[in-house]
């Protein structure tokens, strides 16, 4: 069920004070955040976010585009490194 | 033969039943049409007048987005997803279930008829 309007988008309140904080620095330095959670705004245009995503901070430049998703969608969590090859041990039963 | 939005031709069907072959029109907005022009609910297309076909058609062009326009709009959704690169758009990619389903076993619809494993053991 998608989230009330009244309640307005959440975002963790560090992260827009950082994210301020980074504008006003003119640097463009990649802000570490584990706020998976947090809706990304509009004021976060422009900037670099490292994602957490359990094991390290992947770099997701925010675009116009991403507005309204959360960081966590864009930071994935799981590896599928493909299956192993079969066995040569298991030999096929008819 | 009455032609409406394009290339769908539903006849000797009851209106509210033939507008939802329209892609886009169900039931519910079937009826929103036919209240809307004003045709009752056993009136079959091909006791329409022209007039009436007419008023639908404008209705439907009016008010709705059907059949190509509507399939544009659905791919643009998720060609945006795909180019986001966001976990919805991944999935997409990959063919496999967007919200959350397993995968373990099932998921057939999203990932096609199983594919044999090289080397399994068959049970008995």
């Amino acid at each position: 069920m998608a989230r009330s309007v009244w309640k307005g988008p959440f975002v963790d309140g560090y992260l827009l004070k950082k994210a301020e904080a980074s504008r006003a620095s003119g640097r463009n330095e990649v802000i570490k955040t584990w706020s998976r959670r947090s809706t990304i705004l509009p004021q976060f245009v422009g900037l670099t976010f490292g994602v957490y995503n359990g094991h390290k901070f992947l770099p997701v430049l925010v675009t116009e585009n991403m507005i309204g998703h959360k960081f966590g969608e864009f930071s994935p969590t799981r590896f599928f490194h493909g299956h192993t090859a079969a066995d040569k041990k298991a030999v096929r039963k008819d | 033969m009455a032609r409406i939005a394009g290339v769908n031709i539903p006849t000797q069907k009851r209106v509210l039943v033939a507008l939802t072959y329209i892609h886009g029109i169900g039931q519910t907005k079937a009826k929103e049409i036919c209240t809307k022009v004003g045709i009752p609910q056993d009136r079959r297309v091909h006791q329409l007048t022209d007039d009436d076909v007419v008023r639908i058609r404008e209705v439907i062009d009016r008010d709705y987005r059907v059949e190509g326009d509507l399939r544009r709009e659905v791919a643009m959704n998720i060609k945006r997803l795909m180019d986001l690169g966001c976990y919805r758009g991944l999935r997409h990619r990959k063919g496999l279930p967007v919200h959350g389903q397993r995968t373990h076993t099932n998921a057939r619809t999203r990932k096609g008829p199983a594919r044999a494993i090289a080397g399994k053991k068959k049970t008995v």
